[in-house]
């Protein structure tokens, strides 16, 4: 359907229009620039450690350092981003508020609360003031214990997540009863179907926290079963990717057409995207779990064919988000073949940081690829390897188009100008950069078996042998990047800081994303079943994991042998280190 | 329906619907995605076999002569 905008609207910011929604959103993506900032410093203190280029920190504090740095980036920084960005998205395209603000503050701040309490547990590691200890990666895997604290703080942000959820689907609720003939506008339908998969998959790791993990570390139990907690962190851990990537891939189907200056090519397609990753994003984990033993092959087996099925979504995208773009650059004069790239705003760093992004996603695709096949994967997992894809995906695809998209989003819910163009493109070509030095070098040194979280992998009697090139030159490339990209984040940092108190508040663009060529009256109405989809992925959960669960808890017990945890937190007397080398050396 | 979609573009020169686009550089540019995919996956099987001392494989292209 052709819709002209309506003229009461025609150049009015998100904050004219939702003055109220535009306070939380603005907060939350705060909240998510603090956790980029800290966890991003982090990543710097973590490359300069490994590669030997510059220690300054303890070597028992490196699980400290990277467990605040995966769980500040992974988890904090993308999702308070995204609860913003729904928030956003439900609002603009529903044309209207949400329906108490009120609860919209309070997931807000439960969220923050859990935020602070699993920060706070993971510096209790490096701080003797603070009594928590929880240096068990993000992943959090047993018999790697942390104090209760930080599995409280995670339950919190989580149940926090879980109400923003709802807040969306009492709004689309709302809006149904005024609209009850109408399609969901496709923003409001991609929030939906994302939150339906993260309520599905939260569920396994609300499980594993719940019932195994925090009556373990509160001593109600004696021991759990680590395979148990393990798989069912991956139940969730593969689906939270996607979570990341749900709303980069929304930014990149209704900004980046409108950005090119043309039109989303296919409204249905995008659909049909989303519900796929509805259907798949869940029963696909144990592809994280290929050299996990006491995993029957056949199982690993069922969860590789489903995640190549899971190739196609993706592939869908590539296309129609191209397509788009290309549609843009030849409304905007540009011809030939390829030429017309030539067309596109690559002056607009918005525009430029979130094409660049998805170029990462795409080299990404290969490694994934890689990551994917069960007998391949044996020759990269745990190695750097892995390390080097995922700042691809959700360090670049998504953190780049995330950053890119602030520098359009923070004018929009403040009401200010963006303080500087030319440093916003600067910074998203800065960043593409020195990603290419970095996962590139991590990529390498993965094939030849350098080890992931590892402080020093540098050992007596042994040398890594690359194929092509020498470690050093290869470290020289992950401490280059990784200052590039520290650079580039304060260039953001500083950007957002300054816009903030930038008095300018002209010629700010409207409040509009992408209209679309073919919309979604050509497409099948059963798509927007959200009941039937859910239906469907619920079944495919239940059939890609009764079996597995069952032999798990068949062959090692729901609590597991018994097995005390490890605290990891050192305590590092010095009289005693010096007692127990003198007991090892002769 | 929503009032938010954008309709007008300062930029543009020309208006192209859907029945007359025809992404044809879409096609090429996702044509040399799949190329490169190809080669990479050629390229590493030699990563993976060649790399790592004698396979399964390793061993027949040594019998046949070729490695
Ligand atoms: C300034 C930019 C960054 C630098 C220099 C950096 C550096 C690193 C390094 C060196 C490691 C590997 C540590 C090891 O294996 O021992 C690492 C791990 C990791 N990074 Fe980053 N990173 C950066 C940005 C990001 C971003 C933006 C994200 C996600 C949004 C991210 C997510 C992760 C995750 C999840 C891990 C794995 C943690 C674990 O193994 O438990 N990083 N990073
Ligand atoms: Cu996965």
């Amino acid at each position: 359907m052709e819709v002209t905008r309506m003229s009461s609207t025609a150049s009015r910011t998100y904050l004219d229009q939702f003055p109220a929604e535009a306070k939380v959103i603005k907060a939350a993506f705060w909240s998510s620039f603090m956790a980029l900032a800290i966890g991003g410093l982090l990543g710097l203190v973590q490359a300069l450690h490994r590669t030997d280029v510059l220690r300054f920190i303890d070597p028992a504090d490196y699980y400290t350092v990277l467990t605040a740095h995966g769980v500040l980036l992974a988890i904090t920084f993308t999702i308070f981003f995204l609860v913003g960005i729904f928030t956003w998205a439900v609002t603009t395209s529903l044309d209207r508020g949400v329906v108490d603000i009120r609860f919209t503050w309070a997931w807000y701040i439960m969220m923050v609360v859990g935020t602070i309490l699993v920060g706070v547990s993971i510096l209790g590691g490096v701080v003797d003031a603070i009594p928590t200890y929880a240096d068990v990666l993000f992943t959090f895997y047993a018999p790697l214990q942390a104090h209760p604290a930080f599995y409280v703080g995670l339950v919190l942000f989580v149940v926090g997540s879980w109400l923003a959820g709802a807040d969306w689907f009492r709004t689309w609720w709302a809006w149904r009863k005024e609209n009850p003939d109408e399609r969901i506008p496709l923003p409001t339908f991609m929030a939906l179907t994302t939150t339906l998969f993260w309520y599905l998959c939260t569920l396994g790791v609300a499980l594993s926290i719940l019932v195994f993990l925090l009556p373990w570390s509160l001593g109600i139990v004696d021991s759990v079963n680590p395979l148990l907690t393990r798989t069912l962190f991956w139940y969730f851990g593969h689906a939270v990717v996607y979570f990341w990537l749900m709303p980069a891939y929304m930014m990149w189907y209704i900004m980046l057409p409108k950005l090119s200056g043309g039109k989303l090519f296919s409204d249905p397609l995008a659909r049909v995207v989303f519900v796929l990753f509805l259907l798949l994003s869940t029963p696909v984990g144990i592809h994280h779990q290929y050299l996990d033993p006491g995993i029957a092959e056949g199982y690993k087996f069922i969860a590789m064919t489903n995640t190549m099925f899971l190739l196609l979504p993706s592939l869908l995208t590539a296309f129609t988000v191209v397509a788009s773009m290309e549609h843009g650059a030849r409304q905007r004069g540009g011809t030939g073949y390829l030429g017309w790239l030539k067309a596109l705003p690559w002056r607009d760093p918005v525009f430029t940081g979130m094409a660049l992004a998805g170029l990462m996603f795409a080299a990404a695709g290969f490694s994934g690829m890689i990551n994917a096949g069960m007998n391949i994967n044996y020759l990269v997992h745990n190695s750097w390897w892995v390390v080097g894809h995922f700042h691809l995906t959700v360090g670049t695809a998504v953190a780049l188009t995330f950053m890119a998209a602030a520098y359009w989003f923070i004018p929009q819910v403040t009401g200010k100008a963006l303080w500087s163009r030319q440093l916003a493109l600067g910074q998203v070509l800065l960043w593409f950069v020195g990603m290419t030095f970095m996962s590139n070098a991590m990529h390498r040194s993965g094939l030849f078996g350098m080890p992931r979280r590892t402080a020093e992998p540098q050992y007596q009697g042994f040398n890594f042998e690359p194929a092509v090139g020498t470690v050093g030159e290869i470290n020289a490339q992950v401490a280059l990047g990784a200052v590039l990209l520290t650079v580039a984040l304060a260039m953001f940092l500083l950007n957002m800081v300054l816009t903030s108190f930038n008095d300018d508040s002209d010629s700010l663009p409207a409040n509009t994303y992408a209209g679309t060529l073919s919309g979604p009256e050509d497409s099948p109405a059963v798509l927007d079943n959200l009941k039937l989809w859910t239906a469907i992925a619920v079944v495919l959960v239940i059939v890609g994991y009764t079996l597995p669960l069952a032999s798990i808890v068949d062959s090692g017990g729901l609590f597991g042998p018994d097995i005390s945890g490890f605290q990891l937190a050192i305590e590092t007397d010095p009289a005693l280190v010096l007692e127990s080398v003198r007991e090892v050396m002769p | 329906m929503a009032s938010a979609t954008e309709q007008s573009e300062t930029d543009q020169v020309r208006e192209i619907g859907h029945e007359e686009y025809d992404p044809i550089g879409t096609a090429i540019l996702i044509g040399i995605y799949f190329l490169i995919l190809v080669l990479l996956w050629l390229f590493m099987y030699f990563v993976e076999f060649l790399g790592n001392g004698p396979t399964v494989v390793g061993a027949l292209l040594t019998v046949v002569g070729l490695a």
